[in-house]
């Protein structure tokens, strides 16, 4: 062998060394080093799957179709086509007020349940409930919405047990009231799971001061518990909302699509016209619609906090 | 006092109606699933496990079933450890840029699945996943990955947060201290982190929908059912995720507490 | 200990070796890209269709015969079909099966294969349908017809009286305020809507009629009971939520008859559609040869036959003697089908004249129907 070879060799294997060798380091730069190799994976597969996609839907925003073929572009046809299409208003419109709707009901409605899964029940029978809560989460939304469909159907269980006590038979599908029935399903469990936890993190001392002090069981709810709980509270609503906002299966199955949602617009672009631009701004707008909401939501729980800092 | 246990009466049936408006659909399912007739309506025509031999029956549903365990098995190992690493590096590290890196690895199941499916419909088109089942695979850890973080992060939230430089102290290297000490003590979570996110996989059906060409999950399967045509094959259906989803979820639990003992 | 050493002098173990070929053989495999979709292999045949057609009852024995899987993948409505064909990459369908009217628009986007005619049995079709004029292109034929059937109205038979639904203007009545369904489909309910307008040649008319069937489409609002998919059309006559849906006809009320649903369909006086499902080879298929057997299985006196008694939703067949075999066999079918050679059947109704084929907008583009149906949905 001679000597270039011998350095070539000895080069590429100093190469592969460096790749696996340990060299000699301070702490901090093993500490960093140990940091960046826990730390990279998740944040870059969400940046490469999900803040990659996210971004690519805002540029197709700007993209046209003709022809049912997607041409890249930079038009602003599509915002203009949907920001002024009345039926877009009122997707929007209608889409916010069940949301809020169902974010009031559904959190008003939790509520009680919450405090007494938190407050009068055993830790085991806690623990137990709280099981049995997060079963309906994972147990097929679809399906559960295709049962509510029979359950309210003018010959349904609702309505004939209605019509034992002479009452009814009521149209509870193809409007508003399904939808609700629809989103209070999908929401429900989760929030109470959240405010059950919420309540539990209110530290008990309070309370028994409270009552120490004379305070009624009512009186204290409302001025001792509520405000400690104010932030899992409020974390739990703005969950509901933003489930709701963005739901399309109770709108089309209960609700009959009338009116459309903005998630029932969107669904409709892609399949009806490979209309992934217009879809595309419904799903822009629907997102930066969410995250006032969430931001101003936590600004508002933690509000006394930061102020208290 | 007497209006204490009445109260307390109420509220106790007050829990019980809300727990029965949950379960009231789930219960339908069952039932009609065994109804021998077509339609869900009442009266019950009879009892018969024809759907349940029908759906088993069915090649593309256990296709179906097939690809949901394949990619809910694939996303729960990788959503885990994204999870564990993301919940780690909160756990120890206070740096610049924190919260935008805990947003970041929290917010999926925040934003509507109607917008992620379509982000990751166009996404994928364009760099030859869509119709995949890896394709389907890095969208549903995208959305599981924030439960695994959230499982892990409590439980590392109870260890004490000098053991580590002890460790460090008495000599042990950062990767030694991994896998001896916070590892082990997080195994639960992990554990119970890899059930519920194969769970939470298995059971994801808009996005799927999106993105999903021949090679559907299950759910995206129950979905084009529940449009396209009436058959209580749906029913049956639900009755085998309502029962693997419990499994799953009744594991975990039983992971996550069952050990609290020791 | 070797005689390389690192940049600090020291010699390579071989401990510290290994790892480096252990990180470069990570880099390579990470390099080379794990997604590859699953190959479609010459047992598998995929199909773009309307719901149901996977069905095993259509299709196990063609897949027994053949040694092969069918797999299909679902749309409802035209324009889905197209965005469909539009976002798959070519070789991902084999067979697809259209709606006649979106035949051209197929070739013209060049996702079909021309047809060698004598490849089927297009001799033993009826008449009216050998040559089926959309089918042929420029002279080619890119299509084979399927099944078709007939739109008007279906509606519940305890609520309305066959004279009541003699006429579309029975979406106004009182009998359907709050109880008129719609399928979620413009070009079917708009073109009952035009018929009802008195426009002879639904899909052709001029913007001033255009706005005229809008309006009249409109003024339907507070009729509508909801807007749904097919398997919705079915379960909305059932559980009562509609009592008419407009758009829709044999092909909902022959199943819920079957099953006992008091629901009938009618072609009303001022006129009917023809709806056609046809079926063609797509281009880059990867089972061309495969493609093409099911095509004609699917049009032989046996396929027909079970595609006319398909369980998602019946429909009428074009072969005649499909028409014999389903008498021999299924004689109670073929006389709810109106499929009988004694009694008046579907060719009758036909010839009489009220059928016109549901066609694609003429002198307006599809966007402009959609924009005005997605409107109506909003109200």
């Amino acid at each position: 062998m001679n000597r270039t070879k011998v350095v070539n060799s000895a080069r590429l294997l100093r190469v592969i060394d460096a790749l696996g060798a340990r060299h000699e380091t301070t702490p901090r730069f093993r500490q960093s080093r140990f940091a960046l190799s826990w730390g990279a994976p998740p944040v870059l597969w969400q940046l490469a799957f999900f803040v990659g996609p996210l971004l690519l839907l805002v540029w197709i925003s700007f993209w046209s179709v003709s022809n049912f073929r997607l041409t890249p572009d930079f038009v602003f046809d599509n915002w203009v086509h949907l920001l002024s299409s009345g039926s877009f208003t009122s997707a929007y419109a209608y889409s916010f007020k069940m949301a809020l709707l169902t974010a009031i009901v559904v959190g008003a409605l939790a509520v009680p349940a919450a405090y007494t899964i938190a407050f009068r029940t055993s830790q085991r029978v806690r623990l137990t409930l709280l099981l049995i809560l997060i079963v309906p989460f994972f147990t097929s939304y679809p399906v559960r919405i295709y049962s509510w469909q029979s359950l309210l159907s003018p010959n349904g269980f609702i309505n004939s047990l209605l019509e034992v006590v002479s009452l009814g038979p009521y149209l509870f599908l193809n409007n508003w009231f399904g939808t609700l029935i629809g989103l209070m399903t999908l929401t429900m469990p989760l929030v109470v799971i959240i405010q059950t936890l919420a309540f539990s993190a209110v530290d008990r001392r309070y309370v028994e001061a409270a009552y120490n002090l004379g305070c009624g069981r009512i009186k204290t709810f409302f001025t001792v518990l509520l405000p400690l709980a104010k932030i899992g509270l409020i974390l739990s609503v703005t969950l509901a909302f933003v489930l709701a906002f963005g739901d399309f299966v109770s709108p089309t199955f209960l609700g009959g699509s009338r009116p459309p949602t903005l998630s029932i617009l969107l669904t409709d672009q892609v399949q009806s016209g490979n209309h992934w631009p217009r879809a595309s701004v419904v799903a822009v707008i629907m997102f930066v619609t969410l995250i006032t909401v969430v931001l101003s939501m936590l600004a508002l729980a933690y509000r006394n906090k930061w102020r208290n800092v | 006092m007497k209006t204490d246990s009445i109260r307390h009466g109420f509220l106790y049936v007050y829990l019980a109606a809300l727990i029965v408006f949950v379960f009231a659909p789930i219960a339908a399912n069952l039932v009609f699933s065994f109804n021998a007739a077509r339609f869900p309506t009442l009266p019950l025509a009879g009892f018969t496990t024809h759907w349940y031999e029908a759906i088993f029956n069915d090649g593309r549903l256990v296709q179906g079933l097939k690809n949901s365990l394949m990619v809910s098995g694939a996303t729960a190992f990788i959503a885990t450890f994204l999870g564990f690493s993301a919940a780690y590096i909160d756990y120890r590290y206070r740096f610049f840029g924190r919260t935008a890196f805990l947003a970041l690895v929290t917010l999926p199941p925040t934003i509507p699945v109607v917008i992620l499916g379509l982000g990751m419909l166009s996404f994928q088109s364009s760099v030859g996943l869509l119709g995949t089942l890896p394709g389907i695979v890095t969208a549903h850890v995208v959305y599981c990955a924030p439960f695994a973080l959230a499982l892990t992060r409590m439980r590392l939230a109870s260890l004490d947060p000098s053991v580590e430089p002890a460790a460090w102290n008495l000599g042990a290297t950062q990767g030694s201290t991994m896998t001896s000490i916070i590892i082990p003590h997080c195994a639960p979570a992990i554990l119970a982190a890899f059930f519920l996110t194969a769970a939470v996989s298995f059971d994801e059906f808009m996005i799927a929908y999106f993105i999903s060409g021949f090679n559907q999950t299950l759910p995206v399967h129950v979905l084009t059912m529940l449009e396209g045509q009436v058959s209580p094959r749906v029913n049956a259906i639900g009755g085998v995720v309502f029962m693997f989803t419990i499994g799953m979820v009744v594991l975990a639990q039983v992971l996550m507490f069952g050990r609290r003992s020791t | 200990m070797s005689n390389i050493v690192d940049k600090n002098g020291r010699p390579i173990s071989r401990r510290r070796f290994l790892q480096g070929m252990g990180a470069l053989a990570g880099t390579a495999v990470l390099s080379s890209s794990p997604f590859r979709s699953l190959h479609a292999n010459d047992q598998v045949l995929n199909i773009l269709t309307w719901p149901g057609h996977g069905d095993p009852f259509v299709v196990r024995e063609f897949e027994e015969q053949y040694n092969c899987t069918v797999r299909t993948r679902e749309y409802e409505g035209g324009e889905e079909m197209l965005a469909m064909v539009n976002q798959a990459p070519p070789g991902t369908y084999d067979v697809i099966m259209a709606d006649a009217e979106y035949i051209e628009m197929l070739r013209d986007g060049d996702f079909i294969q021309q047809l060698d005619p004598s490849d089927y049995p297009l001799d033993d079709f009826w008449p009216e349908f050998q040559e089926f004029e959309t089918h042929w292109v420029d002279g080619d034929l890119y299509s084979v017809m399927l099944r078709f059937g007939y739109i008007g109205m279906a509606y519940r038979t305890d609520v309305f009286d066959e004279a009541e639904v003699s006429s579309y203007s029975a979406l106004w009545s009182n009998k359907g305020e709050g109880r008129v369904g719609f399928f979620d489909w413009y070009l079917p309910s708009m073109g009952c809507v035009s018929l009802y307008e008195g426009n002879q040649r639904p899909f052709d008319i001029d913007s001033a009629a255009f706005e005229a069937v809008k309006d009249r489409l409109l003024s339907l609002e507070p009729q509508t009971a909801g807007f749904r998919g097919m398997s919705g059309v079915f379960s909305m006559l059932t559980d009562g939520t509609a009592t008419v849906i407009p758009g829709v006809g044999d092909w909902v009320a022959f199943l819920l008859q079957e099953d006992g649903v008091p629901v009938a369909s009618s072609v009303p006086e001022e006129g009917g559609l023809q709806w056609t499902e046809s079926l063609s080879i797509a281009n880059g298929a990867q089972n061309p040869d495969l493609a093409k057997s099911f095509i004609q299985y699917m049009t032989s006196p046996e396929g027909q036959v079970k595609t006319a008694r398909l369980p998602a939703y019946a429909a009428s067949i074009p072969n005649r003697k499909g028409w014999e075999l389903l008498n021999e066999e299924y004689p109670d079918a073929a006389r709810s089908l109106r499929h009988t050679f004694d009694e008046r059947n579907v060719i009758d109704e036909y010839r009489d004249g009220l059928i016109s084929l549901r066609r694609l907008p003429v002198q307006q583009n599809i966007e402009q129907w959609n924009d005005a149906w997605t409107e109506f949905k909003s109200l």
